[in-house]
């Protein structure tokens, strides 16, 4: 039973904020992403757990006990950081067998031999295990890194960034490979990443920090469906989600007129915003939808809500970028098929999917609903 | 604005070491948008530095127009650059960082004032012009950065990863907004980048370097598309193309020896193999058709790990070393575990020469 519990912690650098009450909890066998833009308080957070950092306030428990005051030594943690410093002169072997040759161990030779073979097979580096290595490749390094933290059968692993340093190509196939590696070994793991596709593709939740403070727990559904306020949209999806004011002109059951983009258009709204929506007078609700649920037609068919002008257009192979003005000069992205082409400057229909779209609190910037159900547990 | 021409460009640092760039022609016309692309050490950064006139030239010709400008002096070359690295100059303001390149030509005050006014509309920086570089956002200064680059009205304007400091939510925007301004004024402009998503989204065309040799010189899409080789396919496209190994089996199919990866060759899969029994076979993840039911043309596989990733969903299908990946749309259909049968259009398959790595095309 290795549960993780963050109680309030708290850690002031001077009097720049590393992290501020921040608390969630790891359960047993779970892996949890950390994610957020740099300087969030993500590795800070993950030093407070290692014990490599003391905070100012706050508690940790792993599996039920307080490990506050404890020695990083002591604490069963093994982490894995973004430069793996591993020992050039050795094998592989002898990289993965070293924390088990540490006097404080004591780990008979033939269960050191056991151990590291289970783990090079998960890790797919059995044939690897005489080679030096210098004579890796990134990715082989990178597996017999974490390799070597797993050896230890930690009751917790911390991994800080690990896929930062691989280039983009060669991070996706990594990634999916630890979340494979991750199905076979099953221990409680905290990720620490700000790269949005891996706390996503890995974690099983995600906790969301920004300037220190807590955004947002929640399953990569809930965070990229049910964002908590703008500033959470905002960091999942590339290109960026867009955010668009909408004056309420008028309601109609479960239905609102939006003003947008300078022209009218009606849509299902969820019952509750559209009952906090009445107390206002000059009701409005800021309007978030991803790139890819913009539709674009090339022709009007009389059921297109609005106008746009083609801005810019960029490719990018599968898909392709347009960047759209509406009537009033609200600038749209949206992302969509690569096989058509949209020239500059050409007029052009778009809509929108009713259904996906986000709404906020133009004040507070805070989530108030979407239509569709997906990121509820109940869809 | 002008053409620029290389012609059979080589740089060689030293004798015994490998030319940085190896004998590179490429045509720009006037007005358009290319882009230099390559992993670090390719050549792109050397051969804009050649075309700057900041490097020699070891053999070969750099044309601006109709003229041979190998020894023309760096100042007289009529190109416009600006770097990664802004330089702007911080006590002055940004009309004086823009003015102070004319003023040094020795062109008068009232030219001066009538250019600034008129750059700094095309780049949207007119409410900028009292300001000094320190109260600018990135985004300004790199616009800022462009303007001093093109006001002294370049023949050739070179930008040398403009965007690769920024951060991706700015990158994304200030992509658009140089892709705009090209729109706007076609200005013949070479861009140095190993984002392959800019040099995409930005050029006309895109040369694709590697140890200094060209190995593509064409549209975004057709390079993308239609790759020359294993390394452009390779290089271009995120997540990557699947690239591996496969023969052709006594059966008729192409296999993965070892594993349960056999697809059936069709006649067009025929054709391009021709006398070859071993070549490289590559497949963008998009391309690679997930179906629960098995077809006389699918491919069986275990599904061994899954990415939700909002909008998208990608699965990843294991064949001993190689996991093969694809992507598509967001469903909870499958889990690690699962059993599915793979199916690929013909047009979206590419097979590579083993040893040159040239993609085969149909005789």
């Amino acid at each position: 039973m290795a549960s993780v519990e963050v109680q309030g912690l708290t850690k002031w650098y001077g009097k720049r904020r590393g992290v501020e009450d921040v608390s969630f909890t790891v359960h047993d066998k779970e892996f949890l992403a950390i994610f957020g833009p740099a300087g969030a308080g993500k590795t800070t957070t993950l030093n407070l757990i290692s014990g490599t950092v003391t905070p100012n306030q706050g508690s940790v428990r792993i599996g039920g006990k307080s490990i506050d005051g404890l020695e990083p030594a002591e604490r069963n943690v093994a982490m894995v950081f973004e430069s793996y410093a591993l020992y050039p002169q050795l094998s592989v072997f002898e990289n993965m067998a070293f924390p088990l040759k540490s006097p404080k161990f004591k780990v008979p030779e033939a269960e050191v031999k056991q151990r590291v073979m289970r783990v090079a097979q998960v890790m797919k580096i059995d044939h690897l295990l005489d080679r030096k290595i210098q004579a890796l490749s990134n990715g082989q390094r990178q597996r017999t890194a974490l390799g070597r933290a797993l050896v230890r059968n930690p009751q917790v692993f911390l991994l800080d960034e690990p896929l930062s340093h691989l280039d983009a190509k060669l991070r996706h196939l990594m990634r999916a490979e630890l979340k494979e590696m991750r199905q076979q070994l099953g221990t409680t793991t905290i990720y620490v990443t700000h790269d949005y596709l891996e706390a996503m593709s890995l974690g099983d939740r995600i906790v969301i920090l920004s300037d220190g403070r807590v955004q947002q727990i929640g399953t990569p559904d809930e965070v990229y469906f049910r964002p908590a306020n703008t500033a959470v949209a905002r960091l999942f999806g590339d290109p960026e989600i867009n955010l668009v004011e909408a004056s309420v002109q008028k309601s109609a059951g479960d239905r609102l007129t939006l003003q947008m983009f300078g022209e009218k258009g009606t849509m299902p709204v969820p019952r509750e915003i559209i009952d906090g929506l009445r107390a206002s007078a000059q009701p409005k609700l800021l309007v978030g939808f991803r790139p890819a649920d913009v539709e674009l037609r090339t022709a009007g068919n009389g059921q297109t809500d609005y106008t746009g002008v083609v801005y810019s257009f960029e490719p990018l192979g599968t898909k392709s970028i347009v960047t759209l003005d509406g009537v009033d000069g609200t600038r749209v992205r949206a992302l969509v098929d690569g096989r058509n082409l949209y020239e500059p400057d050409r007029r052009i229909q778009f809509a929108l999917r009713p259904e996906r779209l986000i709404f906020f609190d133009p004040e507070t910037k805070q989530f108030l609903g979407r239509e569709e159900k997906v990121g509820t547990g109940v869809e | 604005m002008a053409e620029l021409t290389l012609k059979q460009l080589v740089k060689q640092y030293q004798p015994n070491l490998p030319k940085a760039v190896d004998q590179v022609d490429l045509a720009v016309r006037d007005g358009e948008f290319i882009a230099l692309l390559g992993p670090s050490g390719c050549g792109k950064s050397t051969s804009l530095r050649m075309i700057a006139g900041l490097e020699s030239v070891t053999s070969g010709d750099i044309l601006i127009g109709k003229k041979v400008v190998n020894n023309v002096h760096p100042k007289d070359r009529g190109v416009g650059l600006a770097f990664e690295n802004y330089a702007l100059y911080p006590p002055l303001t940004v009309r004086d960082n823009l003015a102070f390149n004319l003023k040094a030509h020795g062109v008068s005050a009232e030219e001066t004032g009538k250019r600034v006014k008129e750059i700094s509309k095309y780049l949207h920086i007119e409410d900028l012009l009292e300001l000094k570089p320190a109260a600018l956002s990135s985004g300004q200064k790199q616009r800022v950065n462009i303007a001093r680059a093109l006001i002294r009205r370049p023949a050739v304007l070179l930008l040398d990863e403009p965007l690769s400091h920024l951060d991706a939510a700015l990158r994304v925007q200030m992509r658009t907004e140089i892709k705009r301004l090209h729109t706007e004024q076609r200005f013949t402009t070479v861009i140095v980048t190993h984002d392959q998503l800019e040099a995409m989204a930005l050029a006309d065309r895109i040369a694709v370097l590697n140890d200094g040799k060209l190995q593509q010189f064409d549209t975004p899409l057709e390079v993308f598309n239609h790759p020359a080789n294993e390394f452009v396919a390779g290089f271009l496209g995120e997540p990557p193309m699947n690239i591996f190994t496969v023969e052709r089996s006594a059966n008729g199919s192409l296999v993965s020896p070892g594993t349960e990866f056999a697809l059936p060759i069709t006649d067009h899969v025929d054709r391009l193999l021709g006398h070859r029994s071993k070549v490289k076979f590559g497949i963008r993840p998009w391309g690679v058709k997930v179906r629960p039911e098995n077809t006389p043309q699918s491919v069986p596989g275990t599904v061994s790990v899954v990415e939700n990733l909002g909008d998208e969903t990608r699965v990843g299908i294991r064949y001993n070393d190689l996991l093969l990946m694809s992507s598509i749309p967001a469903t909870k259909r499958y889990q690690p575990g699962s059993r599915v049968h793979l199916t690929f259009n013909d047009e979206d398959l590419n097979l590579f020469d083993l040893e040159s790595g040239e993609r085969l095309i149909a005789a």
